[in-house]
């Protein structure tokens, strides 16, 4: 059941660029694989831990800048930029995990938030080195004659690549003894400490994974965007899109941050189409969060599963017995 | 010297209104364990009511504040009652933060929807008067704003001192389950204590108003130095937030003379780190931070 | 010296000391219980011990190895194993992953290997049939009853292959039949060479269970000795009754 899921969702990102009826379409997709990309790396913290970060686009903002400044400042090849500046990000996540992981709930997404606020200013004003409020233009790695339809069918398939790469390192996580002591620590920190788990390391091995691949994220999406303004780049909305997403789907499941980047992503870009670039979406966004949040906080894929398997007969038996246990008690 | 003097006393000034603005986010947490986001967006959905109530009706916008308080007071109500009060206890303080930073998204947009993005400014016949306080050059609005603050919070102290209600408020602050066996009915002291934070967001929006030019975004450059004041009191610690914004004020102040404004931003941003890192439960009290 | 001693244990909250200047020698190999009236301070000695608090101040030694302070992690892996008051397990894993959260990973390769090793599992699901919930095995722990949950909690524990366990309130909240069959188990598993300290408030189940007694009250002992000697102890008397 699940392979064959695999194998279709493959073919599909193999086959949809030449799907795609014109180049605008083979963008949006482009930009939805972008999104899920970047949800899936949120969630290897999100997801595992609980630790809910509302500033990842920190680390995505960090990971075209650095992609951009290395091939630029630097000369390096875009591809060693893109994962040089994926490892560098990686090692400055480092002190920033130390000490945004040191508190718990509120707290921690108090301090994520901060983080990409801080990089805000500091990307605008530092201009000298980052372009500041003009922007930095990142040199596109492929030759001037490979065309637009053509490039975003490169990059389609680049963001494809990376997301299988890194949803196969979730389901090696997952089923790891690292992934369970994350999900201890998810599901009751002191308790999981108390059972010898070492949540202080594993707390941010995982916020390291995910910095290192939110920013390979970010960095693809600034060698394909080709370029890069702080305000976009280190915006809370990019963040909470990737919350949202991830939410919405699932976070406890490999594919969920893909669903909602898909479903939120294609209704943005739509809506944006459609209707223009206004500050319903902003609203829409936040409507939407919130009744993520207040009626399906586990996401859409546990809630489909539990309904399929409420549906099929024989298998509601273990749960509502002990439901009955629970009332009697 | 008088450079530096002046800064100070603008230091304290705008400390006065962030520890006006820091109060209503400890009543927030204080009573539901909630860190609100949208604490600043309500800030400035009062800053362009108290514009739209000037421009409209030509009448001084601290007149607006006899509809923005009762109006941002329900509206407080409301919000704990029917958003925050649905949330399982279990996940609260995660799922609450995620639930009021829609609600900040939410304003936000609708702000740009009716309002445009267009920076707006109050036109006040007072807006250039300048007073000579122990020699610093203060502009009036800002002294107005500071009072406004000074008086907000005294209101407030004496309110949460002296009332019955302000007793219950801090029974429930201090211990809800404790508060509901003397008899206290925590869940609409809940909702009050919301009432009441968002009435000082009412306040602080009008006094912002007078002397800021607003858009719909400005509530980010708000929420961050919030968040740090809050954090570096102490969660829940009304008198450590008021500490905190009155040094973190004039700290941000001081240093805009070597610095300029932008990187005089990023000392909220240092005091927070500082703060995770020497003592994660902040410095004034609040010994619930680490937890929530 | 071998277990536990614990020397002028000092913990403070705002001004009121929990624990204050406790020193208390445990019973190796025996059942020790821990009682006291409400806030005694039973439960910080508890945390202070296990490494969920960082005391103020004395030392805490296991089998002559200083731990005060040491993160709560390497002290359970030095063979300290705890329940908490109320019960606490990983609501959303299965029974199952509830007991396998607690193998120790060993190096960074190994801990991406995964969690459903066969011999682990195996016995994990030895542990599960030891407290007698192994048919709840892949059973999410919020669905299980409050008792199971009781259970799978010290099975949980046990996982960890701690031979000192501490038990804060076992016998609480749960039905007659289960109190039995918990003190069954942890006789049996005395038996077998491990040692407990329990918080308890039961007086039946500490006179029946314990080998030795400790009584706190502010924050310290006050007693300490075989359970009939303590029972008519006329400091524990007075600390009871409010005195």
């Amino acid at each position: 059941m699940k392979a064959v899921g695999l194998v279709v969702l493959a073919a599909f990102l193999v086959a949809f660029p030449s799907l795609a009826s014109d180049p605008f379409v083979l963008s949006v997709g482009v930009v939805i694989a972008s999104y899920a990309v970047l949800a899936t790396g949120w969630n290897f913290v999100g997801g595992f831990t609980g630790y809910i970060s509302l500033g990842h686009a920190a680390y995505s903002g960090l990971g075209g800048y650095a992609t951009g400044l290395l091939i630029l400042r630097a000369g390096l090849n875009p591809w060693v930029a893109l994962v040089v500046g994926a490892l560098v990000v990686a090692v400055l996540a480092v002190p920033v995990g130390i000490a945004a992981l040191r508190v718990r709930g509120a707290s921690f997404v108090i301090v994520s938030i901060a983080v990409v606020l801080v990089l805000l200013l500091v990307f605008q004003s530092w201009g000298s080195v980052t372009g500041g409020s003009d922007g930095l233009r990142v040199p596109r790695p492929f030759d001037a004659d490979v065309l637009r339809p053509e490039q975003h069918q490169r990059f389609f398939h680049l963001h494809a690549v990376l997301l299988g790469v890194m949803l196969l390192c979730w389901w090696v996580i997952d089923r790891s003894r690292f992934g369970m002591g994350l999900k201890a620590i998810r599901e009751d920190e002191d308790k999981a400490r108390s059972l010898g788990v070492p949540t202080v390391r594993y707390k941010l091995a995982a916020f390291v994974v995910s910095a290192f691949f939110t920013a390979l994220g970010g960095g693809l999406y600034a060698l394909w965007f080709g370029f890069l303004d702080p305000i976009f780049q280190f915006s809370i909305l990019v963040g909470s899109n990737m919350v949202l997403m991830s939410l919405l789907g699932g976070v406890r499941s490999l594919f969920g941050p893909l669903v909602g980047a898909v479903v939120v992503g294609y209704a943005t870009e739509f809506s944006k189409a459609q209707y223009g670039d206004t500050q319903l979406h902003l609203v829409a966004m936040g409507v939407l969060l919130a009744v993520v949040v207040l009626f399906l906080p586990d996401g859409i894929i546990p809630a489909l599963r539990g309904l399929v398997a409420r549906l099929r007969p024989g298998q509601a038996s273990i749960r509502e017995v002990t439901q009955e246990e629970l009332v009697r008690r | 010297m008088s450079l530096v003097f002046q800064s100070l006393v603008l230091g304290v000034l705008m400390g006065g209104l962030y520890a006006l603005l820091a109060a209503g986010l400890t009543l927030y947490f204080g009573v539901m364990r909630v860190v609100m986001i949208a604490h600043a967006a309500f800030l400035v959905l009062a800053a362009y009511l108290a514009w739209a109530f000037t421009v409209g009706t030509g009448l001084d916008p601290m007149l607006s504040l006899v509809v923005t308080v009762p109006l941002f007071f329900a509206v407080g109500v409301g919000v704990q009652r029917l958003l925050v009060a649905r949330l399982r206890p279990a996940t609260m303080t995660m799922m609450s933060v995620l639930l009021t930073f829609a609600v900040a998204l939410a304003v936000e947009g609708a702000l740009g929807l009716v309002f445009t993005g267009t920076h707006r400014r109050l036109p006040l016949s007072y807006a250039g008067a300048r007073l000579e306080l122990f020699g610093a050059s203060v502009a009036l609005v800002k002294l107005i704003a500071f009072g406004l603050a000074v008086v907000t919070l005294a209101g407030l102290h004496v309110l949460l001192k002296v009332t019955r209600f302000g007793q219950a408020l801090r029974a429930t602050m201090q211990h809800r389950e404790a508060a509901r066996l003397l008899g206290v009915d925590t869940d609409r002291v809940a909702g009050y204590g919301f009432g009441l934070g968002l009435a000082t967001a009412a306040v602080g929006g009008t006094a912002l108003a007078l002397d800021a030019t607003i858009y719909p975004s400005l509530h980010w450059a708000w929420i961050g130095p919030l968040m740090a004041i809050i954090v570096v009191g102490g969660l829940g610690s009304v008198g450590g937030a008021a500490i905190a914004a009155l040094l973190l004020g004039v700290g941000q102040n001081l240093l805009q003379l070597p610095l300029g404004t932008t990187w005089a931003q990023t000392f909220f941003y240092a005091a927070l780190f500082v703060t995770l890192i020497l003592r994660p439960q902040g410095f004034f009290g609040g010994r619930l931070a680490q937890r929530f | 010296m071998t277990g536990l001693r614990v020397e002028g244990l000092t913990k403070s909250y705002g001004g009121v000391r929990a624990v204050d200047d406790a020193t208390v020698t445990f019973q190796h190999g025996r059942i020790n219980a821990l009682i006291g009236p409400n806030g005694s301070g039973k439960t910080t000695f508890f945390n202070c011990v296990t490494g969920m608090v960082k005391p103020d101040a004395g030392t805490v030694t296991y089998h002559g190895r200083d731990i005060t302070g040491r993160p709560a992690h390497k002290i359970a892996h030095a063979g300290i194993g705890r329940s908490f008051q109320l019960c606490r397990v990983f609501p959303r894993l299965t029974a199952v992953e509830n007991l396998l959260a607690a193998v120790r990973p060993g190096s960074v390769l190994r801990a991406l290997a995964p969690a459903r090793r066969k011999s682990d599992v195996d016995r994990a699901m030895a542990l599960l049939t030891r407290v007698g919930i192994e048919h709840l095995a892949e059973v999410e722990a919020r669905d299980l009853s409050y008792g199971q949950q009781k259970l799978l909690e010290l099975a949980g524990v046990l996982m960890a292959e701690p031979d000192t366990i501490l038990l804060d309130e076992p016998a609480g909240g749960v039905n007659p039949a289960l109190v039995e069959r918990i003190g069954e188990l942890v006789r049996s598993l005395n038996a077998e060479g491990r040692t407990f300290l329990i918080v308890e408030h039961n007086m039946d189940v500490v006179m029946s269970l314990s080998d030795h007694v400790v009584v706190f009250d502010r924050g310290r002992p006050i007693a300490s000795g075989p359970p009939d000697a303590v029972r008519a102890d006329p400091l524990v008397l007075a600390a009871y009754l409010g005195g």
